[in-house]
């Protein structure tokens, strides 16, 4: 505001290298928010209290289950990540979950489908699932948790007349590389997570580098005005919606692959909850606009610490949903704090 | 800016003060009409703006400017007529057109996207990238030479715009407009949201820009202001065109009559309002950052409008006498008593009843039906022990009020969202007056309101002010304050400036809200 009589033409010679050396310094806010360092500290800080209390935890026989449990709600809270940051929500997630787990889980069953095609058909039926919702949103015109709140219902019974009244039994492993046992790890560190880290990296560099995953955040923070600069918004959702499904294709076989020989009805119950609970927790706006990948595998990690702290400890189980719930309200009061610090700016 | 005398008549290419070899033609529109349904926006727009000037359009609300400035922006199309950009022909069918063409607009509100930063917001939708990323050194390396023009630190490159203040943010989006190598840049009321020393900033940029070569089409309701900043004026009035005169031509005044034209004055009714004490007395009030030392006082049984133009602050008093915003001077006294009410229903408690502005947002509920809409909020008057809702006491209520009203509708039970503007404002109004307030206060009592609904309303007013109630009306419509009210007075950059009482003339009020005032005593 104050210094602005500046004309062009008393501009010194030597403006050009000092505005080129500005542009190479911080082009960026900085990578890590405040919100990603204290869910780091809070997450550090239950470890050790974890391991204190019970020598047990900080051993690899109670840490990698950890990291494996983490994995799945990480994968679809890195898609919900990328919606939420549009502006929208998808609780179809858990149902898309059951339905590819089913049709996955019966096809590894009746022809003995190879790891790669079992992949590949959970991903497709999740993305075909995704691209339902996307389709319904970006050109339908209705708000995100609408559609999807009757999309979940209708993957639902999809996935229940699939299920036909039973459960799927004498599952084969053929994706015991994504489970908790030998298979599913190398030197200690299971694929699963290992996998999960490599994809969330790729929507990290997407999301702060792309011009596409730019205009994502240009959606959530004013789609009008996004459209008015030319930002193709419907695909840009659709794609959002589309890449959810996919993940979640992906997840569906981690959580096959976690279980037991046996798949019932109830597979990807709530699971839209704790990946809408890691976003969340994660820092990501709920009005979108503001999010980040970082933030919501570190929630995905810190929900999953709570869970397990609280049955390592032989506390009752519900007190997990307590402590979860608590986090939840602490990151929307910070999110709120911050819009209301920046209306009075 | 021009101090070219005005001599004789004016004549198709003035002078233009940007130097040797201006007034060449950048952008020129002939006939432009459009309608929407049965209403004619635009009747023949005529005008040409050349390389390097500072254009202003004015007229008053519903003239056609921002129908105009909408079809040179490519958001709406014209019905008939044609447009000539540097001598050539072209079609304006989408925004994409007129970007390609370089015109550019700033919208009056901010289109900006809060979290991201400068650099990136200038460059939504048009990334440079490398490999497929973003390359944000090239990216800031041409914002800094873009925030240099328009006069903003260089280290905003990286800031989050939610960190910028309003003015700021304005500056941000010319910027973005600037992006695309614009050489028409279509600004609709910037200085609407601006303080005065934020106008300046705003002003050095403007002329900065003209004199780089950009086309600057400037649209303001405050007149005053054209005289530091424009070329020259283009006057419109009822969706036509009056004339394009160099700005040394003309005065405050002399554009007022223009916008106005000749008809003016209609007689307004005549209502005696008795003496008595004052009911409602707004003392030095003043809200940080809005308004200051605003003094009003309404009689029982007296209409007082403050007038005043978009972001003068009016609708903000109004909105603090009703609790929906806090006073931080000042006070506001009813009855002699001081109050400070701090929600709009402490306010209803004391007497006062608000009829909002914003009347989708804050007034009905659309769904509901008319009865429902008039009972909302006096259910305990309606109900038997204050619990049960007397249905039938409810729809006698409504229906007593459709008729005195003269609301248009077959029945009570219609939803009001099935209404025409006029007939759903009355039944906003009639909900007020179920409790026969004290004192009423009406927020752009007949805005998209039909010119027979419109009189209906006024009646309703006066006769409401006839049983005693004290009416305040805070209004942008200057033939709706010379109408109804006893008394006016004049809002102008956030407080009450001159008053007039009966019989004032609409080209006298028009320029004072508009600066004549400033004007001719400097």
């Amino acid at each position: 505001m104050s210094t602005s009589t500046t004309t062009a033409g008393d501009r010194p010679p030597a403006a050009p290298r000092t505005r080129e050396a500005t542009a190479r310094g911080r082009v960026l806010p900085f990578p890590i928010t405040g919100q990603e360092i204290v869910l780091i500290g809070v997450i550090v800080v239950l470890w050790v209290a974890l391991s204190l209390a019970t020598p047990a935890f900080l051993t690899s026989g109670s840490i990698v289950p950890l990291f494996v449990a983490t994995a799945p709600v990480a994968l679809i809270g890195i898609g919900m990540t990328v919606i939420i940051i549009t502006g929208g929500i998808d609780v179809s997630v858990g149902s898309i979950v059951m339905v590819c787990s089913v049709v996955v889980a019966q096809q590894l069953v009746a022809s003995d489908l190879s790891l790669p095609v079992a992949v590949l058909l959970s991903v497709a039926v999740g993305g075909v699932l995704g691209s339902v919702n996307g389709v319904l949103i970006a050109y339908g015109r209705v708000h995100a948790i609408i559609i999807t709140f009757g999309t979940a219902n209708l993957f639902r019974f999809l996935g229940l007349q699939l299920f036909g009244g039973t459960t799927v039994n004498g599952i084969p492993d053929t994706l015991a590389v994504f489970g908790r046992g030998e298979a599913g790890r190398t030197l200690g560190v299971p694929h699963s997570f290992l996998l999960m880290v490599v994809i969330a990296a790729l929507a990290w560099y997407y999301l702060r580098h792309t011009a596409g995953g730019r205009h994502l955040y240009a959606i959530g923070g004013d789609a009008n005005a996004a459209r008015l600069a030319g930002v193709k918004v419907q695909r840009r959702v659709l794609l959002a919606y589309v890449l959810t499904g996919l993940l979640t294709g992906l997840a569906a076989c981690f959580v096959i692959a976690q279980g037991t020989a046996t798949l019932a009805p109830n597979v990807g119950d709530g699971m839209e909850l704790a990946a809408i609970a890691a976003v969340v927790i994660g820092g990501t706006s709920i009005m979108g606009g503001r999010g980040s990948v970082l933030g919501t595998v570190l929630g995905a990690l810190l929900v999953q610490t709570v869970t397990s702290g609280v049955t390592q400890l032989n506390w009752p189980s519900q007190l997990a949903s307590l402590f979860i719930g608590i986090f939840i309200l602490i990151a929307v009061g910070a999110d709120l704090l911050r819009q209301r610090a920046r209306r009075t700016t | 800016m021009t101090d070219s005398p005005a001599t004789g008549a004016t004549d198709a290419a003035p002078a233009s003060p940007s130097g040797p070899g201006a007034a060449q033609e950048r952008l020129s529109v002939r006939g432009i009409s459009k309608r929407f349904g049965a209403v004619r926006a635009i009747r023949n727009a005529d005008t040409t703006v050349h390389v390097g000037e500072v254009h202003a359009l004015v007229g008053e609300n519903g003239a056609g400017k921002s129908t105009l400035i909408k079809i040179l922006s490519g958001a709406e199309s014209a019905d008939t007529g044609e447009i000539t950009f540097d001598g050539r022909p072209v079609t304006i069918n989408g925004t994409a057109d007129a970007i390609r063409l370089g015109i550019a607009t700033v919208y009056q509100e901010p289109q900006l996207f809060p979290d991201l930063t400068v650099a990136e917001n200038v460059f939504t939708g048009r990334e440079i990238t490398r490999r497929g990323r973003v390359d944000w050194a090239a990216q800031n390396a041409k914002v800094v030479e873009l925030l240099e023009l328009i006069g903003l630190p260089a280290r905003y490159a990286t800031v989050p715009v939610s960190e910028l203040s309003i003015a700021e943010q304005q500056q941000v989006s010319i910027a973005k407009a600037l992006g695309g190598d614009a050489r028409v840049l279509i600004l609709d009321e910037p200085s609407a949201i601006l303080t005065g020393s934020e106008i300046e900033v705003l002003f050095g940029v403007v002329r900065r820009l003209a004199a780089s070569g950009v086309s600057i089409i400037y649209i303001s309701h405050r007149l005053d202001e054209l005289f530091e900043i424009a070329d020259r004026v283009t006057v419109m009035r009822d969706g036509e065109t009056v004339g394009t005169w160099p700005i040394g031509e003309l005065t405050v005044r002399r554009i007022v009559e223009l916008m106005v034209g000749g008809i003016l004055e209609d007689t307004p009714a005549e209502h005696a309002v008795a003496e008595a004490e004052p009911r409602l007395v707004l003392e030095g009030l003043g809200a940080e950052g809005e308004f200051a030392d605003v003094d009003v006082a309404v009689r029982p049984g007296e209409i007082v409008s403050l007038y005043g133009l978009v972001g003068s602050g009016a609708a903000e008093i109004a909105e603090t006498v009703y609790g929906m915003r806090r006073a931080t001077a000042g006070r506001i006294l009813l009855d002699g008593r001081p109050i400070a009410p701090r929600s709009p229903r402490e306010a209803k408690k004391l007497g006062i009843a608000l009829l909002p502005a914003d009347r989708k947002g804050q007034g009905m509920f659309s769904f509901q039906s008319i009865a429902f809409n008039i009972s909302a909020g006096h259910l305990p008057l309606l109900s038997r022990l204050g619990v049960w809702v007397d249905r039938r006491r409810e729809r006698d209520v409504a229906r007593e009020f459709i008729e005195r009203l003269s609301v248009k509708t077959p029945h009570e039970r219609q939803p009001v969202s099935a209404m025409s503007g006029g007939n759903a404002q009355k039944v906003v109004l009639a909900r007020q007056l179920v409790e026969r307030p004290q004192v009423l206060v009406l927020a752009e009592p007949t805005q998209g309101v039909d010119v027979g609904a419109k009189e209906e309303i006024h009646k309703i007013i006066r006769s409401l002010a006839d049983e005693g109630t004290a009416v305040l009306i805070v209004t942008s419509d200057l033939a709706e304050a010379i109408r109804v009210s006893d008394r006016l007075q004049v809002v102008r950059g956030g407080t009450t400036t001159v008053e007039y009482g009966r019989g004032a003339t609409q080209s006298d009020v028009l320029a004072a809200a508009a600066g004549a005032l400033e004007q001719e005593a400097a």
